[in-house]
């Protein structure tokens, strides 16, 4: 446990399902003004008007005791066809040449099935764990000002998935057509965390 | 019941309320940059703090009315006129229909607030109207005004006493700012975080509603950039691995891969929207014990005349 803020805690976790499972529970409590889940972390930020840190830190470390095992539930799956490279994933041919790899070994090891371990950054954005090792890279040391809706980012072992134009950090591999937000909808949200994602390769978006 | 827009300015947006218990969803808080602003001109034409009002942005804004209210501007000094005839900030203004009003370009500070008796109608979206840009959503459109955009009104039937913000509840616009900041113990992490408290930054142009990057200083956080994301806040610095410095405000992301390395205080996170490319900054470190008792005595300061401060900062 550590600060990560005047009114914020940062909890290491063990895993995703851990992190996801506790800042659920956290934010079913109403003990806390946020509580939102990192890869392998939880962050409250808590009211310190009405809360000191030493309770906020007990109340934390109480809630992280019981919350131990995610539940299980079948996941549904959700298919995100690709186009790699190109014009829509302008650092692929870097990633390859860094990793070692041609761009078809790229997308034979890039294609298939995973699970999201989050949302966030911004709406829908998701992170999508499991990524072979041969796939491991770094984030831009700059981000870029402007990525595409539905680009595709490999960073640190994980995709992402950019649901909304804007600013990004991660390597870009290819772009969906697929839609992951809509605000006017119902169900704004494609994807949550837990769902199953399969990327398949297509020429065309 | 409306007011159309005749110059929309730079980037005038309406704000309100912020989007909260959403940001694992990836949906950032939104509302205005300077809520303590919004608040006091809101407060000048009897609405809450949060009713929907305007966000400018450095420009200004010129609106012209279809009916008879009132009106109040607050935030960024900036000249403003009702029909041509000067009229002061922090004042409510009574306006009748056909009048313009014309709030100049911001002189200190970037973003001003114009309240509206009743509050402004617009997009209820994920719980709030506020506008969120990089998703076009909330709002008007989701979008930031135009030329010709027709803005109505949620309660007219407010009765409003005209008032004016006592001079000691009137934020001072500077060119040189201090913002009270923690250190965040984290790995990796800067090997001389003294340095953060220690450096007089310049606020660099890369400044928006998502955040403001500040030039004058590199750190080595030591990150491979792979780390896992972890999630952030406004307020929260981030150190990419090009040494920069970049503090998230309202409409940053929800999580982010970038080591944190200190956060904006809670009592001072009002003063990012007025932070202005090329003003200087400097970080003071406060511990969070001492910032919860400062905190604490800011809300006692503020609440004499904005009784829901503690929801406002």
């Amino acid at each position: 446990m550590h600060s990560a803020g005047d009114d914020l805690i940062s909890l290491a976790v063990a895993d995703t399902r851990i992190a996801q499972a506790l800042a659920s529970s956290l934010r079913a409590s109403g003990d806390w003004l946020e509580a939102v889940a990192g890869i392998d972390s939880v962050v409250v930020r808590y009211d310190m008007t009405t809360v000191s840190r030493a309770d906020a830190e007990r109340r934390l470390e109480g809630a992280s005791n019981k919350v131990q095992h995610a539940a299980e539930t079948a996941p549904a799956v959700v298919e995100i066809p690709v186009v790699y490279g190109g014009e829509f994933g302008p650092d692929l041919a870097r990633v390859c040449e860094t990793l070692g790899l041609t761009e078809a070994e790229f997308i034979a090891l890039h294609t298939g099935e995973y699970t999201v371990d989050m949302l966030g950054f911004i709406p829908g954005f998701a992170y999508i764990g499991g990524l072979d090792t041969r796939l491991v890279i770094a984030r831009l040391a700059e981000p870029r000002q402007h990525v595409p809706a539905g680009s595709i980012g490999i960073a640190g072992g994980r995709s992402g998935i950019y649901s909304l134009p804007g600013p990004g950090g991660w390597p870009l591999i290819g772009r969906t057509s697929r839609k992951l937000f809509d605000a006017h909808s119902s169900e704004p949200f494609t994807l949550a965390a837990g769902m199953t994602v399969v990327f398949t390769a297509v020429d065309a978006l | 019941m409306t007011v159309v827009v005749e110059k929309p300015g730079l980037q005038t947006t309406i704000q309100a309320r912020p989007r909260t218990g959403q940001r694992h969803l990836g949906v950032p808080a939104s509302g205005p940059a300077d809520p303590l602003s919004m608040a006091l001109a809101n407060r000048l034409v009897g609405n809450s703090s949060f009713a929907g009002a305007l966000e400018t942005t450095l420009t200004g804004v010129t609106l012209k009315f279809r009916c008879d209210t009132f009106v109040a501007v607050t935030g960024a000094i900036a000249r403003c006129a009702l029909n041509g005839l000067s009229v002061q900030q922090h004042e409510t203004i009574t306006v009748k229909a056909g009048d313009v009003l014309v709030v100049g370009a911001a002189e200190r500070g970037v973003r001003s607030y114009v309240a509206f008796a009743g509050g402004l109608a617009a997009d209820d979206v994920l719980g709030s109207v506020s506008t969120y840009l990089p998703a076009g959503f909330g709002g008007h459109e989701g979008r930031a005004l135009q030329r010709d955009d027709e803005l109505s009104f949620c309660d007219t039937a407010a009765r409003v006493s005209p008032n004016a913000t006592p001079a000691e509840f009137r934020v001072p616009m500077l060119n040189a700012w201090t913002l009270r900041a923690g250190r965040s113990v984290e790995t990796p992490s800067i090997s001389d975080p003294e340095r953060l408290f220690d450096t007089r930054f310049t606020v660099a142009n890369r400044s928006d509603r998502m955040g403001i990057k500040l030039e004058g200083a590199s750190f080595d956080t030591g990150s491979d950039g792979t780390m896992a994301s972890v999630p952030v806040f406004p307020g929260t610095i981030q150190c990419p691995e090009d040494g920069s410095l970049f503090i998230m405000s309202v409409d940053a992301g929800t999580t982010g891969g970038y080591p944190r390395v200190a956060k904006v205080t809670r009592m001072d996170l009002h003063l990012l929207g007025q932070l202005r490319p090329g003003n200087s900054l400097t970080l003071i470190e406060r511990r969070d014990t001492d910032a919860a008792i400062e905190l604490a005595e800011k809300l006692a300061y503020w609440r004499a005349w904005l009784p829901d401060i503690a929801d406002v900062i």
